[in-house]
């Protein structure tokens, strides 16, 4: 595991140091699409910073709602998954079906933190410096995704030994986000 | 190992009291391990390093079970049978009629309490995971993730109980210090106290003994951590 966050950070600092981490926060809606972060990643950090238009009230919290319950589930079935690939024998057909619910809700995720939807809003664990460091956030969930969809097309397959890898791959992701970006959250 | 304990000697001791081992060193060790092991369990799991939280966990395991077996093979004072006593002691201690060295009466439940809770502490916390499935405790496997979760939900309010222990145990020592001039923590550090109890001495444990339940205690803790097998994985 510590080798995986080591290597996502490493590939980070490198997106970070073409992006230009420090942006100044007014400005880095739009003229930072320029500035030669990866394609991807540079996408989503567009569409973290603030909107053309803000959001209402309604609008922030049935976003946080969803993103609320899509992030739950992911847990669920990433509670499934360590269970089953730390056993002597993986059920394979709950791997694909847990596998298939994260990759669904990686692809959702796009959507979940534009500007506007933090604790200033409403109970969450979204911790500000998502909205102050969109960048170092985007490419963060921006290898989640990849690591959600490549799990998942480990799982279909039936070689154990690289779904585990996979598996790995991802966990290394959720974390490096979540150490930086998750607070502790009751409900 | 064994040293001639000063007895009674008012020109020995420069109109001092006479000081006298009450604590031996695995006993010390275990106790100050595991206040700094609990301290750094509360700050590394809520600074996202749940990982040497468990590490830390498995550790307290270790010490809880050496401690145990040093309760029976160890120095009079380490033995649960030297101050593990009913409540007629407890109230002969409160009268000022109990006189000894090591746990008195009271201070002996205060311990079994905080040994117990600590136990539970650590018991729960080997089935817990957390609450995104990314970190789990070693017999987590053992149970259903429903279950893991709900233990974990014990694991955090078992925790405030261990506080208010600690925090009691900590106000004990300064009520002692302040109301009665009593010194609790150096003898935990030096092992040494002045008392003025003329019984037998401190008898310590065999060096050896000590090796052994440590031994055995990372035996337990290994086999812990492998997922309890043939149990777990």
């Amino acid at each position: 595991m510590r080798i995986v966050n080591l290597s996502a950070s490493a590939g980070l600092a490198l997106l970070l140091a073409c992006g230009g981490p420090q942006a100044s926060q007014a400005n880095n809606s739009q003229t930072n699409i320029g500035n030669g972060a990866s394609p991807p990643a540079t996408a989503a950090a567009s569409a973290i910073a603030a909107a053309a238009r803000p959001l209402t009230a309604a609008q922030a919290l049935k976003i946080m709602h969803d993103r609320h319950e899509g992030m739950e589930d992911i847990g669920k079935n990433n509670k499934v998954l360590r269970r089953e690939l730390t056993a002597a024998a993986p059920d394979l057909t709950a791997v694909r079906a847990a596998a298939a619910a994260i990759a669904k809700h990686s692809s959702e995720a796009s959507a979940w933190f534009p500007a506007g939807t933090g604790p200033e809003v409403g109970k969450t664990g979204a911790k500000p410096e998502i909205w102050q460091k969109p960048q170092d956030f985007a490419s963060k969930l921006h290898n989640f995704q990849v690591a959600a969809q490549a799990f998942n097309a480990a799982a279909r397959g039936g070689d154990v030994a690289a779904i585990k890898a996979r598996y790995s791959d991802l966990g290394g992701t959720c974390k490096a986000c979540h150490d930086s970006y998750r607070s502790e959250m009751k409900h | 190992m064994p040293r001639q304990l000063p007895q009674r000697d008012e020109a020995l001791n420069d109109g001092k009291r006479p000081q006298q081992r009450v604590w031996d060193l695995p006993v010390r060790l275990v106790h100050w391990l595991l206040a700094g092991l609990i301290a750094f369990s509360w700050w590394s799991v809520h600074n996202q390093h749940t990982d040497w939280h468990i590490w830390s966990g498995v550790t307290i395991l270790t010490l809880l079970l050496f401690r145990l077996m040093w309760g029976v093979v160890g120095s009079s004072t380490a033995r649960f049978a030297s101050f593990v006593s009913g409540p007629r002691q407890v109230v002969r201690y409160l009268r000022g009629e109990w006189t000894g060295i090591g746990h008195t009466p009271l201070g002996a439940l205060s311990i079994i309490a905080l040994f117990l809770v600590i136990a539970v502490q650590v018991g729960l916390g080997l089935f817990a995971e957390d609450e995104d499935g990314l970190y789990a405790g070693p017999l987590a496997g053992l149970v259903s993730a429903d279950t893991s979760d709900r233990i974990r939900d014990f694991h955090e309010l078992n925790f405030n109980i261990l506080l208010g222990l600690i925090g009691l145990h900590v106000a004990a020592i300064l009520y002692y210090r302040l109301v009665h001039g009593k010194k609790l923590t150096k003898p935990m550090i030096t092992g040494r106290a002045e008392v003025d109890f003329t019984g037998p001495p401190m008898r310590p444990g065999k060096w050896w003994a000590a090796l052994v339940c440590l031994a055995i205690a990372v035996a337990i803790g290994g086999w812990v951590v492998a997922g309890a097998p043939p149990f777990g994985t």
